[in-house]
């Protein structure tokens, strides 16, 4: 009978029999009773055959939980490997919601933000699409295509020092006009976003720069003088010229500091129309009507709310159609838009506004992670297969009575749950240590990473730590649900046969990504290594980089050989393998030959010698005075590219550059260097040295003193007295060198942490499995001992199945890993040889982390007093 | 009128149950129809139709008092929802229609 009618029915019931209990006897009474109670029996009435579930799941979940929490805390050591190693993957991939969540608020604050677009370019022969357009484009859009409510540009161009009151401060960013904050919805603190941008010479600066520069007086119509060194907006410091006076700003507006969250960094905005001003007296480049040149100017504009992006892409076709009507810019150049939303995170692109981590290295990032929570999840369901033996009984008295499939799979799943959310707890414990570590990477010093987290990311770690538990404990929840309770409860080595096939593969497998790591890491630390010994070809030993910052070098140089210590000085453009240099495209004067790429370096006379370049033909640079700089040095390459037989044949040769109608003279030939950066290019590149002071950016000092820091202290006294303004910037030659590979070393730092996080992991569910099963095989092992088996054949029969396992897994991965890594490596220039020999060392060490793993349990096992272990039973 | 799925037995409880008002439990309802009807019935019966009419939604239900003769259980008393009114008042009214339509017919019959 339904519980819920029970009461009634027996209510009626008493009634009835009370009533005819009056008409009649007690035994007729009694019998029309009975008939009526049979008479009860109908679908409506009895409770389903199957039962109600709804009526106790509270207790069973509380159940689950309960046998859950005991099973954990019973199996301390496997309830710590699962926790951990579950632990430590998802602290990684907390890391990477907490980046992915720190870039997804970027620009989320614009009103328009569903309608704006980035327009950039792409061409057949770029590799990476240019974020940056022509400077017209915005003008164009704006009054020839309807479907285009607004434009604006940001011209690159504001870098150098302003000044107010005496006090200098550097300042950073681009021109642009009104439309800007039609556009973007940065709000302005004081000032009229109308007309802030309109008037010539007018200045919008952050609030946080007002602060550093105004100390608390109202800036609104201040007059700064404004000095540009043509710094880079991006904040590395680039092209380094002498200050040229761009006249007196009025500031005009500041922008309110929200918190806003943008891809667009800047520090100052200066108004489009100054730049007329400046053109008119050469001061910058007049492109406004060219549209031959993309790098100077970003293109953003507003949709109507009725257009689409495809809308916007047509009407960029129709201008790369009409504007380029006879030639394109580049084969195959295009234009599109980019949503705001998918700048950042974004994909990768050449020229950027700001520096942003780019989507694929996100997706890199991700993939690592996920290998590694594979891992992690692999363990579990290993260790809860293994420990299926002594759980199967319980399973199957759950089943008899009464437990059904489901019930099973909601013990285990509640089981592996609990598990995820106490890994949860640790991880985020965890996530303080990975976080600090990767904050101190030296890619981000570029990169503003803000990883505080929100309660919605916080939110999403839980739905997070749950679905790791639903896929941690699927395999296992499936599989052990399905033991048939009488094979179980009878004899349960029947429901063994065959399940150790998918624990070894899934060991195997574990440890083949552990090793294909392994290989990976020791190959990218050879790599990283050799880069740091790399045989450059030049001399850097004693020798001191100072950055010029626009002052004259015949007053430094003059200045700095007084110094003692000092022995010589030379001046360049740029510091060879930086990574920068200058493109010009030369050939043999009047010939028909194709021209050929040269990396020009201007230096000095003194330049050859004090590096140790080697001259083979010809003389070193004049030094400098008028009409000396049209002699060039060039290098061995060179020489073979042009088509010379010899060196000494391409002296006093007239080369032609392209596009200049200027002619060089060859003077000298030099034996090839190392001048491009190490991962960009060999040393077989073309090179040409010229003496042009104007383009001097570094001085080199060879310092030969018995106190080095005596010596530098010296040259800073006599910096101070040339530079009053900039700070003193030096480096010594070979750590410089050395800090070219930071990028480098952070994907080493990364590989090799993810590495030893895979290793970790492995390892634990190894040490699991190893303990396990030689406690399952005590008895045995007991047995034999007592039969006369020494120690080296117990020990030798425990650890058979590990080493074959770890000997499948290297079986596997070497090769694959080899093969893998060789794809990379084969377009990398500069490379470290790569063979056997590495992947062997990764298969020794994976195969002596993995006996060092078990060699506690077997040496315990296989000491282990056979009494002990017979004794109770 | 479709999809009401009452049937005969059905509605005559719930007519029942309509006329008993707050009396309607269970036994007085078989009480009140083997008395109408003249026939005995089972508690099962009655019981069985109240819980599918509940089901259907054309009764509600709710707790009575115990009395000394139900052993200290108490009464459910049932009353029939708006629904069940309106579907007793269109049944009435097709059968009063189809009455209705009956001589008219027979008399045409006769001219032929």
């Amino acid at each position: 009978m339904k519980k819920e009618y029970l009461e009634e029915i027996e209510g009626d019931m008493e009634e009835v029999f009370q009533e005819s209990l009056e008409a009649h006897s007690v035994r007729k009474a009694k019998r029309i009773y009975t008939f009526e109670a049979l008479k009860l029996f109908r679908p409506v009435l009895i409770k389903n055959l199957v039962g109600d579930y709804r009526l106790n799941n509270y207790g069973m979940f509380k159940n689950y939980f309960k046998v859950g929490v005991r099973n954990i805390l019973k199996y301390k050591t496997f309830s710590f490997i699962n926790v951990f190693g579950l632990a430590v993957a998802m602290s990684v991939c907390m890391l990477i919601m907490l980046m992915l969540a720190d870039q997804k608020q970027s620009d989320q604050f614009h009103v328009k933000k569903e309608r704006v677009y980035r327009i950039i370019c792409t061409a057949d022969d770029y590799v990476l699409p240019w974020a940056s357009t022509a400077v017209p484009l915005a003008g164009t859009l704006k009054t020839d295509y309807p479907i285009i409510e607004e434009a604006t540009q940001l011209i690159k161009g504001i870098g150098g020092d302003v000044n107010y009151k005496g006090k200098t401060m550097e300042i950073r960013g681009f021109f642009s006009d009104p439309a800007f904050f039609n556009v973007f919805s940065f709000e302005l603190e004081k000032g009229d976003k109308n007309t802030c941008l309109t008037m010539p010479n007018a200045m919008v600066i952050t609030s946080s720069y007002a602060k550093l520069l105004f100390k608390g007086e109202d800036p609104i119509g201040k007059i700064v003088q404004l000095e540009d060194r043509r710094l880079d907006h991006l904040g590395i410091d680039g092209e380094d010229i002498r200050p040229v006076d761009w006249g007196q700003y009025t500031i005009t507006g500041v922008i309110a500091d929200l918190g806003y969250k943008s891809h667009l960094k800047f520090d100052a905005l200066v108004s489009v129309a100054t730049m007329k001003g400046l053109h008119r007296e050469k001061k910058t480049p007049n492109l406004t009507d060219n549209w031959w040149n993309f790098d100077h100017c970003y293109t953003y504009a507003v949709l109507k709310p009725e257009n689409t992006s495809e809308d916007l892409n047509t009407v960029l076709d129709h201008i790369v159609a009409t504007k380029y009507e006879d030639q394109k810019p580049e084969k195959g150049f295009e234009m599109e838009g980019q949503k705001l939303g998918n700048i950042s995170p974004g994909p990768f692109m050449s020229i950027p506004i700001s520096f942003r981590m780019p989507i694929e290295a996100y997706y890199i990032l991700s993939f690592f992670a996920v290998v590694i929570m594979l891992l992690a999840c692999l363990n579990y369901t290993n260790l809860s297969i293994a420990r299926s033996l002594t759980r199967a009984k319980e399973i199957g008295i759950r089943k008899v009575t009464g437990g059904k499939r489901k019930d099973i799979i909601y013990q285990f799943f509640s089981e592996s749950i609990i598990t995820t959310l106490l890994a949860l707890v640790m991880a985020v414990l965890l996530l303080l240590f990975v976080k600090e570590a990767f904050m101190n990477l030296w890619i981000n010093k570029y990169i503003n990473f803000n990883l505080e987290g929100t309660l919605s990311v916080y939110l999403v770690f839980i739905v997070f730590a749950l679905f790791i538990g639903i896929i941690a404990g699927f395999y296992p929840a499936l599989h052990m649900s399905g033991y048939r309770p009488i094979a179980v409860l009878k004899n349960f080595d029947m429901a063994r046969r065959g399940k150790l096939g998918i624990r070894k593969i899934l060991n195997i497998s574990q440890f083949s990504v552990s090793l294909f790591f392994i290989v990976t890491s020791i190959l990218l630390y050879n790599q990283l290594r050799h880069f740091l010994e790399f045989e450059y070809g030049f001399n850097t030993e004693n020798i001191i980089n100072i950055e010029l910052q626009s002052n004259d070098y015949s007053i430094v140089s003059h200045e700095f050989s007084t110094v003692p210590g000092v022995t010589a000085i030379s001046a360049c453009s740029f510091i060879p393998t930086s990574g920068h240099g200058e493109g010009r495209l030369l050939k043999i004067a009047g010939s028909e030959e194709e021209y050929q790429l040269f990396t020009a370096l201007q230096t000095d006379d003194g330049f050859i010698d004090n590096l140790g370049l080697k001259l083979v033909a010809g003389s070193n640079l004049p030094a400098s005075e008028n009409g000396s700089d049209h002699f060039i040095v060039i290098n061995e390459f060179a020489v073979k590219k042009l088509g010379y037989g010899s060196a000494a044949e391409a002296i006093g040769q007239v080369l032609e550059v392209k596009r200049g109608k200027e002619v060089l003279q060859v003077i000298g030939v030099i034996e090839d260097f190392q001048f491009k950066a190490l991962f960009e290019q060999d040393r077989n590149a073309s090179l040409l040295l010229r003496n042009q002071p104007v383009k001097y950016q570094h001085v080199n000092l060879r310092v030969v003193s018995g106190n080095l820091m005596n010596t530098i202290e010296a040259l800073e006294e006599k910096w101070k007295a040339i530079d009053p303004v900039h700070t003193f910037k030096y480096e010594f030659f070979d750590e410089q060198l050395d800090s070219m590979h930071s990028f480098f070393n952070d994907v080493v730092s990364i590989v090799g942490s993810i590495t030893f996080l895979a290793i970790v992991i492995s390892c634990l569910g190894l040490l699991g499995i190893s303990i396990y099963t030689t406690e399952r095989r005590t008895k045995e092992i007991g047995i034999r001992k007592v039969l006369g088996a020494g120690v080296f054949n117990v020990a030798f029969l425990v650890s058979r199945e590990f080493l074959r396992l770890l000997a499948m897994a290297v079986l596997i991965a070497a090769p694959a890993s080899f093969f893998a890594n060789n794809v990379w490596l084969q377009n990398f220039p500069n490379r470290v040889s790569f063979g056997i020999g590495t992947v062997s060392l990764g298969s020794a060490i994976l195969l002596v982390l993995g006996i060092l793993t078990i060699i506690t349990q077997i040496i315990s096992v296989s000491n282990r007093n056979p009494v002990e272990s017979l004794r109770d039973e | 009128m479709k999809k009401t799925k009452l049937g005969e037995f059905e509605e005559l409880v719930l007519l029942t149950v309509v006329v008993l008002q707050e009396e309607a439990y269970g036994v007085e309802i078989k009480r009140e129809l083997e008395e109408r009807l003249n026939e005995r019935l089972s508690v099962g019966s009655i019981q069985s139709a109240l819980k599918r009419m509940e089901q259907k939604g054309f009764l509600t239900s709710e707790f009575g008092e115990a009395t000394k003769k139900r052993g200290g259980k108490r009464k459910r008393i049932y009353s029939a929802t708006p629904y069940a009114h309106r579907v007793l008042t269109e049944m009435k009214d097709v059968r009063a229609g189809l009455w209705a339509s009956m001589p008219k017919l027979a008399y045409d019959l006769k001219i032929i």
